[in-house]
C-alpha cells in the first residue's frame, strides 16, 4: 500500500501539462477502479491454480485446493464493493440484472459474475466440503451443530457411492470453472481493451495480459496465504507443493511478461499518432509506477528470485524466505500493472497534447482508507470462512503424506 | 444410474428458487411497458407530455413588455429567452399581479453564461467573475437587456482569452496579435459584422522566419520553400503555440 501513497505524492508535483481539456482536469476512474481488476484478478488466478490439481492433477499442489477455493470465494464477495462504492446511485445497480442492455460490455458483468459465484465456486465448495459438513454436523454441540445442519441442505448421506459422485461432478465443475474464470477475468481486460477512443487500452491484447497477470497474481497470493497460514498455525510447509507453486508462478511470469513486453513493441513499431504523448507519460507521470515497481521490482526482480530459489542449490529455508520476498513483489507489481492500466489511460489528454496528474484522496469514498479497508476485507472473510469451514481438516491426512514427502524430497 | 442423487435435490431446488426470484423481481420491478417501443418506459414519454407546463415561451412576454422586448430584440442578447433568465414564469402570464418572476441580481448569475471557461468558443466574451470589476452588481454598468460595453474593449485579450493565454506562454508570446491579423476598424466592438482577417499564406510567417530575414534576430530560420512543401505553415504549427516537435 505504501506505494499508492508514493505515487501520487510523486506524481502531483508536475500537476498539469501541455493542453487538457478541460473535462479531463480530473480523473473520473480513481483507485476504486484500480482495486476492482486488482481483485478479480486474485480470485480468477487462485480458482485457476485450484482447478490445476483438480483437472490436471498436480498432487503436490493438494494442500493448498481448498484454500484456493475458499481464498477465491473471500475476494469474490468484496470485488464488486469498489465498483459499487464508485456509482453515485449504487442502489440502482440491481437494475442492470432485470433490463440488461446486451450491446453493453458493462451491464453483462453482472451476469458473468453471478455465473462465476453461484455456479462454479459455491457449488464446487459445497460439493467438496459436503462430507465434512455431514460429519461436522454429527459432531458438534449446540447451535453450531444446526448451522452445519443447515449447510448440508438436507443432503446427508455419506456413503461411498455418494461421495463418489460428490467428486466426480466437482470435477465437472471444476472444468466449467476454468473456462468461466478465464471469462470473468478476460472480461475486465475486455472493457478496458475495447474503448476504441483509448490508444493506451485499446488493444486487443489487453484481455490475454490481463488473464496472465491474473494467474501470476494469484498463484503469488496462495503462496503468501499458505506459508502465512501454515507459519500461524505452526505447521510444517510441504516443499514439494512451495516448489511446484514457485515454478508455476515463474513460467506464468514468464508469459505474462513476454506479451506485456510483445504489445509495448507492436505500439512502438506501430507508432501511431499517440505514440508520444505516450512515452511522455511514460517517462513522467508513469516512471515510478512502471518502469520501478512494475517492471524492476514487481517483475524482473521476483523472476530472477524465483529461478534463483527454484533451480539454486540452496537450503529450503532461504528458498522459503526468497520465495515469501518474491510474492510480495509480485503483489506490489501486478497491482502497480493495474494502476499504470487504469490511473494511466486517464493522464493524458485525449488531444494528445497534454498530460493531467491523478491527486489520491485520504479520506471520502474514494480515498486511501476506503481502499485499504477493501483490500484487507477478503482476508477477514478468509479468516471466518476457515474457521467455518477448515480447510486443513483433510489435510490432517494430507500432513502426513507430505512429512512422508517431504523427508524422501531431493529437490 | 436410476435413481437421482439426494445432493442434487437441494441444488435443483435453490437453483430454482434463484431463477424463480429472479423471475419475479423481473416482473414485479420491471415497468411494464418497458421494451416496447426500445431500451426505455414507454411510459415516460406520456409522463412527461403530461408534466404541468412552467415556461410560457417568449412570444408570451412581449404581450406586456414590449418594452423589453424591443430594447432586446435588438442587443447582443436577443438570441436569449426572457426566462432563461427569469425563470419559468407561466403562472406570471396567467397572474402577473400574484406571481412575480425572480431577476437574477446577483454577481453569481451572469458568469455562468460569461465566466471564463476555455471550452467557449472563440471570440465568446468571458470574463474572470474575480477579477473583473469586484463588489459591484452586473448591473451598475451592463444592462441585462442590452448589454452594450460602456466603452470598446483595449486588448483583443478581452474576448479571445483563451488564444490569448496559450500565446502567453508560446515562443510568439512577443508578438502582437495584429502582427498576423488584419483588424477592420470597429471589431473590438462589433466582431460581428467589423471582421478580422486570418493570414492567408505563408508570407506572414516568412517575414521573419525566411533565411536572411533580418524582422528579428531571434526567430531561427529555415528555408520556406523547401520546408514547407506545398502546406501552409499552420498546417503544421499552431501559430499561437508553434513547436518544432
Ligand atoms: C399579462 C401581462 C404580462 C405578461 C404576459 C407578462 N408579464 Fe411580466 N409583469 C406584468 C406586470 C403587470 C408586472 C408588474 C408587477 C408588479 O410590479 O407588481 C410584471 C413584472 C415583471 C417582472 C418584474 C420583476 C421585478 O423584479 O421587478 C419581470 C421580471 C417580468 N414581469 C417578466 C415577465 C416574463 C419573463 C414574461 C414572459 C414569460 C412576462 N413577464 C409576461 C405583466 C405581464
Ligand atoms: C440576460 C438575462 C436576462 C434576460 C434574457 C432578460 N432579462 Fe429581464 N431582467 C434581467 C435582470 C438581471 C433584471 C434586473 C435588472 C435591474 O434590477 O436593474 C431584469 C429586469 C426585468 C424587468 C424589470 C423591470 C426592468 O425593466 O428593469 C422586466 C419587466 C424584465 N426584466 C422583463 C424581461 C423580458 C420580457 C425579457 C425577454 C424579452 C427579459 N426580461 C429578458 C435579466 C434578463
Ligand atoms: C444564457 C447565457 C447568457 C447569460 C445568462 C448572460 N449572457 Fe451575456 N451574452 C450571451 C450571449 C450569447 C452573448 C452574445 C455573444 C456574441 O454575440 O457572440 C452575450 C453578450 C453579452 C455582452 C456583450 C459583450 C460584447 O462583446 O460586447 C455583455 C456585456 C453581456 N453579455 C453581459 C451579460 C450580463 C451582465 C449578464 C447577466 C445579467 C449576462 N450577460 C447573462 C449569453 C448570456
Ligand atoms: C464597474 C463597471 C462594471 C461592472 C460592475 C461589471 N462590468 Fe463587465 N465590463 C465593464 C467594462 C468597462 C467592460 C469593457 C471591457 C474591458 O475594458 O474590460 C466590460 C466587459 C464585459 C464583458 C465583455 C467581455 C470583454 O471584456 O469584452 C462581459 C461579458 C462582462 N463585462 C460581464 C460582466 C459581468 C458578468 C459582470 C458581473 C459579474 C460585470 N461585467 C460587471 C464594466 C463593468
Ligand atoms: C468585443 C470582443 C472582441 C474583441 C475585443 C476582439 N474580438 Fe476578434 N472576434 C470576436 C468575435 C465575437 C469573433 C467571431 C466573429 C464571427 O464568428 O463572426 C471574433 C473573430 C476573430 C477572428 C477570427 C475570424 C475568423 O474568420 O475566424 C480573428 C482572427 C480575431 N477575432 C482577431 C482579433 C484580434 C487580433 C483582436 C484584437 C485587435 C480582436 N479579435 C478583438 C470578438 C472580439
Ligand atoms: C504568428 C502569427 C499570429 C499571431 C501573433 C496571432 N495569430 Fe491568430 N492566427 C494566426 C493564423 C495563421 C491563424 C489561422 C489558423 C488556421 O486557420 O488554422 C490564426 C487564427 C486565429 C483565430 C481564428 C481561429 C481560432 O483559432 O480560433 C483567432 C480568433 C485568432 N487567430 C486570434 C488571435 C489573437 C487574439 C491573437 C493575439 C493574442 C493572435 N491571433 C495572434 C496567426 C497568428
Ligand atoms: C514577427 C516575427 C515572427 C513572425 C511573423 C512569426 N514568427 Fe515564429 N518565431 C518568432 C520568434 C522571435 C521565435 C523564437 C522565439 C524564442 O525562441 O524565444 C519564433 C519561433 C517559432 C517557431 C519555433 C518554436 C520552437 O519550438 O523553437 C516556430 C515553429 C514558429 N515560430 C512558427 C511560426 C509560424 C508558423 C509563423 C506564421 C504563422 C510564424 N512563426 C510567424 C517570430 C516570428
Ligand atoms: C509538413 C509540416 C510542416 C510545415 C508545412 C511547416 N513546418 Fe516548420 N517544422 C516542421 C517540423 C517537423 C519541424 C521540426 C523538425 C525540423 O527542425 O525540421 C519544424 C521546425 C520549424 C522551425 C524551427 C526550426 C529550428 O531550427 O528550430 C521553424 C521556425 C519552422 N518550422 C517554421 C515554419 C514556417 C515559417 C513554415 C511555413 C513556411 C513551416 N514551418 C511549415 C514541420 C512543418
Amino acid at each position: 500500500m505504501l506505494y499508492s501513497i508514493i505515487f501520487p505524492l510523486l506524481n502531483s508535483m508536475p500537476g498539469l501539462s501541455g493542453y487538457v481539456f478541460p473535462n479531463e482536469y480530473e480523473l473520473h476512474w480513481s483507485i476504486l477502479i484500480v482495486i476492482y481488476p486488482y481483485l478479480t484478478g486474485l480470485v480468477a488466478g487462485a480458482f485457476i491454480l485450484a482447478s490445476l490439481e483438480r483437472v490436471f492433477k498436480v498432487s503436490a499442489l493438494k494442500p493448498i485446493y481448498r484454500l484456493s477455493l475458499l481464498t477465491a470465494l473471500s475476494f469474490m464477495i468484496i470485488a464488486p464493493l469498489p465498483l459499487l462504492a464508485h456509482l453515485g446511485h449504487p442502489e440502482r445497480s440491481f437494475e442492470m440484472f432485470l433490463t440488461p442492455h446486451t450491446a453493453s460490455a458493462m451491464a453483462m458483468f453482472g451476469f458473468v459474475y453471478a455465473w462465476y459465484l453461484m455456479v462454479v465456486l459455491l457449488l464446487e465448495i459445497w460439493f467438496d466440503y459436503r462430507k465434512d459438513i455431514v460429519i461436522w454436523s454429527n459432531e458438534k454441540k449446540g447451535i453450531v451443530k444446526y448451522f452445519y445442519k443447515l449447510l448440508t441442505l438436507g443432503a446427508t448421506d455419506i456413503s461411498e457411492k455418494a461421495v463418489a459422485f460428490d467428486h466426480k461432478i466437482g470435477r465437472v465443475i471444476t472444468i466449467i470453472g476454468i473456462p468461466s474464470a478465464f471469462l470473468l477475468h478476460g472480461y475486465v481486460g475486455f472493457i478496458f481493451g475495447s474503448i476504441k477512443a483509448n490508444p493506451w487500452w485499446s488493444s486487443v491484447l489487453i484481455p490475454i495480459v490481463f488473464l496472465f497477470s491474473a494467474i501470476v497474481s494469484g498463484i503469488a497470493l496462495m503462496l503468501l496465504v499458505y506459508m502465512i497460514t501454515s507459519m500461524v498455525r505452526w505447521t510444517t510447509m510441504s516443499m514439494k507443493c512451495l516448489n511446484k507453486l514457485a515454478e508455476f508462478l515463474l513460467y506464468a511470469m514468464l508469459i505474462d511478461f513476454s506479451l506485456e513486453t510483445l504489445d509495448f513493441i507492436h505500439r512502438l513499431y506501430e507508432s501511431e499518432e499517440s505514440i508520444s504523448i505516450l512515452s511522455e507519460m511514460i517517462s513522467s507521470r508513469l516512471f515510478i509506477s512502471l518502469i520501478i515497481t512494475q517492471i524492476i521490482i514487481g517483475s524482473l526482480m521476483p523472476m530472477l528470485g524465483l529461478v534463483f530459489a527454484r533451480f539454486g542449490k540452496l537450503p529450503d529455508e532461504l528458498r522459503r524466505m526468497i520465495y515469501f520476498i518474491s510474492a510480495i513483489l509480485v503483489q506490489v507489481g501486478i497491482f502497480s500493472t493495474r494502476w499504470n492500466v487504469v490511473i494511466g489511460g486517464q493522464l493524458f489528454s485525449k488531444s494528445l497534447r497534454g498530460l493531467t496528474t491523478y491527486k489520491l484522496d485520504i479520506f471520502g469514498i474514494e480515498g486511501l482508507l476506503v481502499s485499504i479497508a477493501l483490500l484487507i476485507a477478503p482476508i477477514g472473510i478468509l479468516w471466518v470462512l476457515t474457521k467455518i469451514l477448515p480447510p486443513w481438516n483433510e489435510m490432517g491426512k494430507v500432513q502426513k503424506e507430505v512429512a512422508k514427502m517431504s523427508a524422501t524430497e531431493s529437490v | 444410474m436410476s435413481k437421482i442423487p439426494q445432493q442434487i435435490i437441494p441444488i435443483v431446488i435453490i437453483l430454482m428458487i434463484v431463477v424463480g426470484s429472479f423471475i419475479a423481481a423481473k416482473n414485479i420491478f420491471v415497468p411494464s411497458s418497458f421494451g416496447e417501443q426500445g431500451h426505455f418506459r414507454t411510459e415516460a414519454i406520456q409522463e412527461n407530455m403530461d408534466l404541468e407546463q412552467v415556461y410560457a415561451g417568449a412570444d408570451a412576454c412581449y404581450d406586456c413588455h414590449d418594452d423589453v422586448a424591443e430594447i432586446k430584440s435588438d442587443s447582443y442578447h436577443k438570441g436569449l429567452s426572457c426566462e432563461v433568465c427569469h425563470g419559468p414564469a407561466s403562472q406570471h402570464v396567467e397572474a402577473p399581479d400574484e406571481f412575480i418572476p425572480d431577476a437574477p441580481r446577483g454577481r453569481g448569475y451572469c458568469p455562468l453564461c460569461h465566466g471564463y471557461n476555455p471550452s467557449r468558443p472563440s471570440g465568446f466574451p468571458q470574463i474572470n467573475p474575480e477579477r473583473h470589476n469586484p463588489g459591484k452588481a452586473c448591473m451598475s454598468c451592463h444592462d441585462p437587456h442590452n448589454p452594450l460595453l460602456p466603452h470598446a474593449p483595449e486588448e483583443c485579450s478581452a474576448c479571445h482569452q483563451e488564444i490569448a493565454s496559450v500565446k502567453i506562454v508560446s515562443h510568439h508570446a512577443t508578438l502582437p496579435c495584429t502582427q498576423c491579423h488584419t483588424i477592420e476598424k470597429g471589431h473590438k466592438t462589433s466582431p460581428k459584422f467589423s471582421k478580422a482577417h486570418k493570414p492567408i499564406d505563408n508570407s506572414t510567417c516568412a517575414y521573419c522566419h525566411e533565411k536572411g530575414s533580418t524582422i528579428k534576430k531571434a526567430a531561427p530560420k529555415i528555408n520556406v520553400e523547401l520546408h514547407s512543401d506545398r502546406y501552409l505553415c499552420w498546417d503544421c504549427h499552431y501559430p499561437h503555440y508553434p513547436e518544432a516537435f
